[in-house]
């Protein structure tokens, strides 16, 4: 399905496979299928590609709720709170509040099967995988026919088709490594990355904030990137990626003693004088800690 | 100064109680003893690239973690980057809609020194990022946070600030109160936690400081990680960390209600989900967030 022809025929939302659907007037879900490509060391989906569900549930249903205006996501928060036992992950998202010039909204992420019912585990649902809230900005519509139009194209149920992933979806960005300790990592921008306003996608932000993080902390502790999970992503999006390469660096936080950790995240459009798009907290931890934990 | 709310959905303007006796804008960061200063624009022109801030921990301000309390710490970056916020929104003012901060040590000397810098001003909002490092670990980065906040029409209030601004570091108190006490949280344990609005904890604006909100919340979360399971505490106790804070509308009346729910617990950390109530004010929700609480 595109969108006022968004996304265009080869996107990362396609190739993720995401399915949509909005619930209600005020709450929406969204899912996509558990691969190897997409998780991480411990067994758990990337925090990245959560937040890309949650980017895309939370701005279904800003669309529906803030008709004719748009909207631009401000912050975005996530947490990783449990394990996944698949075969799908799906973000439910709700408003928490509609003010004037935000809104916020706020999403569970939880484990269905095929038919989209809850995954049991041990005769009951199971447990949540992440929790977020999101804050959108509210733009008010500069040709309100338009935007009535466009909301009203949005159907109650589609799907972002693909071919799907064949390999690690870091690789399919594709992220370049420059400097792993200090959490140098760059993307190009092209249109397979691409929001509606044609600059790089909120959950791509994520997805990058996410292995910059996961780098210099592995570094720090005498592991790669693929070795330490991050839990926990703290988006602050301050503008639009639509040159590139986007470039990240990182500060690294203190530690705590089981190897918990954090780092701000900073994410700059090169090619537009280094402005700063995004700054990310993230926090973590060893995978071999998060895989040895009991839930 | 800052409100810590979000906007008044009747018409963008937020009020004060034109009898209001006390001047409010100093308590709570008092407690904390805050000191502030303005730093000087890089750019040059008379908007505030930044402010620093400085505190100390004292004893009774302490948490099972060793270090300041981080509700204690959300309050001292709530007040620090909504006057930061704040500045650099003037003529207008600002409400807070938004902190999120992630706390990777628990365990400070002390004193904290901190920093906020506005990312960017918009025409109905300001970004800010801030920065904690511990000046009694060599300066040891302990915690980052960013903060959103919404402009708003000041109406009646007056904003008068000699420039650059700075503020002192507040005395110590002759007789400190366990921050519980000082913001008016009820004992008890379970997964509601109970705040008397009292006087003292209001804002310029008359409605409940955003770090009393912060405060509440760490204590709740720890209280409801601690009901849930045992296996939520370690040998010292439990200690609020990352938190996400979501303002989404004033605390007027009170009492305060905080109801929280446990996500999940892994290696260590709880995960609680926790929804604020003004009770007085038809229950309606004034904050959702998230706080995880570590074992310590």
């Amino acid at each position: 399905m595109t969108f006022n022809d968004y996304p265009p025929p080869e996107h990362i939302l396609g190739d993720l496979g995401m399915e949509a659907e909005l619930t209600t007037e005020t709450t929406a879900k969204v899912r996509t299928r558990v691969t190897p490509f997409v998780t991480t060391a411990d067994g758990g989906v990337r925090s990245g590609v959560l937040a890309t569900l949650v980017d895309i549930v939370g701005g279904a249903i800003a669309a529906r709720v803030l008709r004719p205006d748009w909207m631009a996501t401000a912050d975005m928060a996530l947490q990783l709170v449990g394990p996944v036992h698949g075969p799908w992950v799906e973000a439910r998202g709700t408003v928490a509040r509609r003010g004037r010039t935000t809104l916020v909204i706020e999403a569970l992420v939880v484990c269905v099967d095929e038919d989209g019912a809850d995954t049991l585990v041990d005769g009951r649902p199971a447990d949540p995988v992440a929790w977020a809230s999101m804050t959108f900005s509210v733009l008010p519509a500069q040709n309100p026919s338009s935007s009535v139009q466009t909301a009203g194209e949005l159907p109650v149920r589609w799907a972002f088709e693909g071919g799907g992933l064949d390999r690690p979806i870091l690789e399919v960005l594709p992220v370049e490594v420059l400097d792993a300790a200090a959490g140098r990592l760059s993307v190009g921008v092209r249109p397979y990355l691409y929001n509606s306003f044609r600059a790089v996608q909120g959950g791509v932000i994520a997805l990058l904030a996410e292995a910059a993080g996961a780098e210099a902390l592995g570094a720090a502790h005498g592991l790669d990137g693929a070795s330490f999970v991050i839990t926990d992503l703290q988006i602050a999006y301050l503008a639009l990626g639509r040159v590139g390469p986007v470039v990240t660096t990182v500060r690294v936080l203190g530690s705590g003693p089981d190897g918990r950790a954090g780092a701000v995240v900073e994410l700059r459009d090169s090619g537009a004088d280094d402005r700063l798009m995004t700054v990310v907290n993230v926090s973590g931890a060893p995978a071999a800690v998060l895989a040895g934990a009991a839930t | 100064m800052t409100a810590g709310t979000t906007e008044e959905p009747t018409d963008g303007k937020v009020h004060p109680p034109v009898d209001a006796p006390i001047d409010h804008r100093r308590h709570v960061s008092d407690y904390f003893r805050l000191e502030r200063w303005e730093l000087p624009s890089d750019g040059g022109d008379d908007r505030p690239a930044s402010l620093g801030g400085r505190a100390p921990i004292d004893g009774h301000q302490r948490g099972p973690g060793g270090g300041l309390r981080t509700g204690g710490l959300l309050t001292n970056l709530d007040s620090l980057g909504g006057f930061a916020s704040g500045l650099a929104a003037l003529p207008r003012w600002i409400v807070t809609t938004s902190l999120l901060a992630t706390v990777s040590e628990l365990d400070h000397v002390g004193p904290l020194r901190f920093r906020a810098d506005v990312l960017r001003l918009g025409r109905s909002s300001v970004v800010t990022a801030l920065d904690v490092v511990d000046e009694g670990a060599d300066d040891r980065h302990v915690a980052a946070a960013t903060m959103t906040c919404a402009i708003l029409d000041p109406g009646a209030m007056v904003l008068d600030f000699e420039r650059p601004f700075s503020l002192a570091m507040p005395p110590p108190q002759p007789d400190p109160s366990p921050p519980e006490e000082f913001f008016c949280i009820e004992p008890g344990e379970g997964p509601v936690t109970r705040l008397l609005l009292e006087d003292r904890l209001r804002n310029p604006w008359g409605i409940l400081h955003g770090g009393a909100v912060a405060m509440l919340a760490d204590e709740a979360a720890c209280r409801a990680a601690v009901a849930h399971s045992p296996a939520a505490l370690g040998p010292n106790g439990v200690a609020a960390a990352d938190a996400v804070l979501h303002y989404l509308r004033p605390v007027k009346v009170g009492p305060v209600e905080a109801r929280c729910r446990v996500l999940g617990t892994r290696a260590g950390r709880t995960t609680v989900r926790i929804e604020i109530h003004d009770v007085g004010s038809d229950d309606r929700t004034v904050t959702l967030g998230s706080v995880t609480v570590l074992a310590v």
